[in-house]
């Protein structure tokens, strides 16, 4: 236990504190700040399995958030039934997508991997948007909020302990994969698939494995966050930018990091609260400011820091600890 | 496209319809697609911000017409200079520095431009849908059977000229010569005294200004908007995935395939659905013959 513990002081004083700001504050806004956070952060350790850990980067993961999202409410608007049935349903269908994914990574790598998760998503996209009979098509659906636990009508406070569980959950999945036999098999993979792969490495079932837990874990999230936000539109869940956040929370913070997906969620989340607040009155521009940052960041973050936030957080301890030595 | 549908009951006339908007529509995709391949062929690097560029020319073309009535077909000889000019401060800036970086860096690199250059647009010209209508637009050409928009043609033409062009300096000049030699093997041109830094510029640069055309032909034929290019190059990517990554020839062929699929596609099932039609190819090309409908096998999993 103290072995899995060291080095993990900013880990556990990150969810002491997510932990603690519900039971002090009630201000709706930073609640919802929180619940954003620990969400995009989740999803982004989701897409972190795949695209830190296993090396296999997706650029259409919008599909299982979709997917997720999807099930869940087509399921409660439409039949009346729980989002956590919806949760489940999803989850079996990402795993399904997650294999043919899976399968295609097999096969690809580099940009022709990140190509083909791009047109699935695509695909997903065009069928969610055009099936008016069945998904409402482009004016998308709106989930009924029915209070209670089984129905996923909470408050503030009670969806902020949810998404705090769930980031605490997918964060103890990552720190799995860092440290089991799996994980270093994967790094194995990841680093240099032939060398692994002489190793007598699995290499191929691995990286299936990987990609369709990730889509499995991102269909959760996808489910959540619609319950939470209320309403799903398919312009949204599976769109490319949808996609690159997912990606980018995971690089700024530290790709192939268990606390990276949630440093670069508060940043990001941060920065994006902080820029809708300045630029508020700008209705069409605003959205457009924050995106060019994040390109920006993203382009500057992958040249010149590497190894995210977490890197850099774990280098200047490393330096404080010498100098204390 | 949707002139196809009006056409009387003649068989031989939707034939003869279908397969001339084929050609009319690949001729353009091959300018689009030419670039990308031009550039990840040479310089290894697939650039996920091709798109933005011909979202940019569109509304060079754009601003140029509304503002100054200027014909695109004018715009198109300054856009060729301007793009080109763009191609290598992009270059310098961005692509110089991860050139020789891993994929995954080199994806986000692009990735990012492309979040910026597209949000730089949303900034500056908002989310309007803004149309570009000269007086060629509205011009209907008739043909034995067939019915044709002048701008369709006239692009068409255009961007068959300057693929040719492309074509024309890659196998007979000896920059073209040097360029094709870097793609083969970078090292060994190194070491034969070319200085490799340059060709990627000059690559670069090339492929952007291709695209950069390619963007002020089609502002007449299509609405412009902040995220225009992502259709666009959505099916580049398809174009030159069938043809094979790198593979000039390769991409010519594969924009007939993806006009065919979209034309017959549209008359068959309706434009709201050939979309899937070719993503769906997209994905099993990828699945099956990776390394393209006529490329080597094996290619794809080439790491450099």
């Amino acid at each position: 236990m103290a072995a899995a513990l060291r080095g993990r002081a900013g880990a556990l004083a990150f969810f002491a504190v997510a932990a603690a700001v519900p039971l002090a504050v009630r201000d709706q806004f930073f609640l919802d700040t929180l619940i954003l956070i620990l969400l995009w952060g989740a999803l982004s350790a989701a897409w972190n399995v795949a695209g830190g850990y296993a090396g296999q980067v997706s650029l259409g993961h919008s599909a299982f958030f979709g997917i997720g999202a999807y099930s869940a409410a087509l399921l409660s608007a439409r039949y009346g039934q729980s989002p956590w049935i919806g949760m489940l349903i999803g989850m079996v269908l990402s795993v399904g997508a997650g294999l043919i994914i899976g399968y295609l990574s097999n096969r690809l790598r580099g940009p022709y991997f990140a190509l083909s998760t791009i047109a699935f998503s695509q695909v997903l996209l065009i069928v969610a948007s055009r099936w008016r009979g069945f998904t409402a098509g482009s004016e998308g659906i709106p989930v009924p909020f029915r209070p209670g636990f089984a129905t996923l009508g909470l408050g503030h406070v009670a969806w902020a302990y949810l998404a705090l569980a769930l980031a605490a959950l997918f964060y103890g999945i990552q720190v799995y994969l860092e440290r089991s036999r799996v994980g270093y098999q994967l790094a194995g993979v990841r680093e240099d698939e032939d060398a692994a792969e002489a190793l007598g490495i699995p290499s191929r079932r691995l990286k299936v494995i990987a990609v369709t837990a990730s889509a499995a874990l991102t269909s959760v999230c996808g489910t959540l966050w619609a319950q939470y936000v209320g309403f799903v539109d398919p312009f949204y869940v599976f769109s490319v930018d949808l996609s690159i956040r997912f990606a980018l929370n995971a690089i700024i913070g530290g790709l192939g990091t268990a606390l990276g997906p949630w440093l670069g969620s508060i940043l990001i989340t941060a920065l994006e609260t902080y820029l809708r607040a300045t630029f508020s009155g700008m209705k069409t521009g605003f959205a457009g400011i924050y995106l060019v940052i994040y390109g920006v960041a993203l382009i500057l973050v992958v040249r010149f820091v590497p190894e995210g936030l977490a890197g850099v957080a774990a280098r200047l301890r490393a330096r404080w600890t010498r100098a204390h030595a | 496209m949707d002139s196809a549908r009006r056409l009387g009951p003649a068989q031989i006339g939707v034939l003869a319809q279908l397969g001339v908007s084929t050609v009319l529509l690949g001729g353009i995709y091959a300018l689009i697609a030419v670039g990308l391949t031009l550039i990840f062929g040479i310089m290894r690097v697939v650039n996920f911000a091709h798109g933005e560029f011909l979202m940019l020319g569109m509304y060079l073309a754009f601003w140029a017409f509304s503002a100054y009535a200027v014909d695109p077909y004018v715009v198109l000889f300054v856009s060729i200079p301007i793009f080109f000019g763009v191609g290598l401060v992009t270059y310098a800036l961005v692509m110089r520095g991860v050139i020789h970086a891993s994929h995954n860096v080199q994806i986000f690199t692009t990735v990012g431009l492309s979040t910026a250059l597209q949000n730089v647009a949303l900034v500056l010209w908002t989310g309007d849908f803004r149309i570009v209508r000269p007086w060629h637009s509205s011009v209907v050409i008739r043909f034995a059977d067939t019915a044709f928009n002048l701008s369709q043609v006239v692009a068409f033409l255009i961007a068959v000229a300057l693929t040719v062009a492309l074509f024309a300096f890659m196998k007979w000049t000896h920059t073209g010569r040097v360029m094709r030699a870097t793609a083969q093997d970078g090292d060994a041109a190194t070491l034969m005294g070319i200085d490799t830094d340059r060709v990627y510029r000059l690559t670069f640069a090339i492929g952007i200004a291709a695209v950069g055309a390619a963007g002020v032909l089609v502002a007449p034929l299509y609405a412009v908007y902040p995220t225009a290019g992502l259709q666009f190059v959505l099916l580049a990517y398809v174009v030159v995935v069938l043809g094979g990554l790198g593979d000039m020839v390769g991409a010519m062929l594969g924009s007939l395939i993806v006009a065919a699929v979209e034309v017959i596609g549209s008359y068959l099932f309706g434009v709201a659905w050939k979309e899937v039609l070719y993503f769906v190819l997209f994905i099993a090309v990828l699945a099956f013959r990776p390394a393209g409908l006529f490329g080597q096998r094996g290619a794809e999993t080439l790491g450099a």
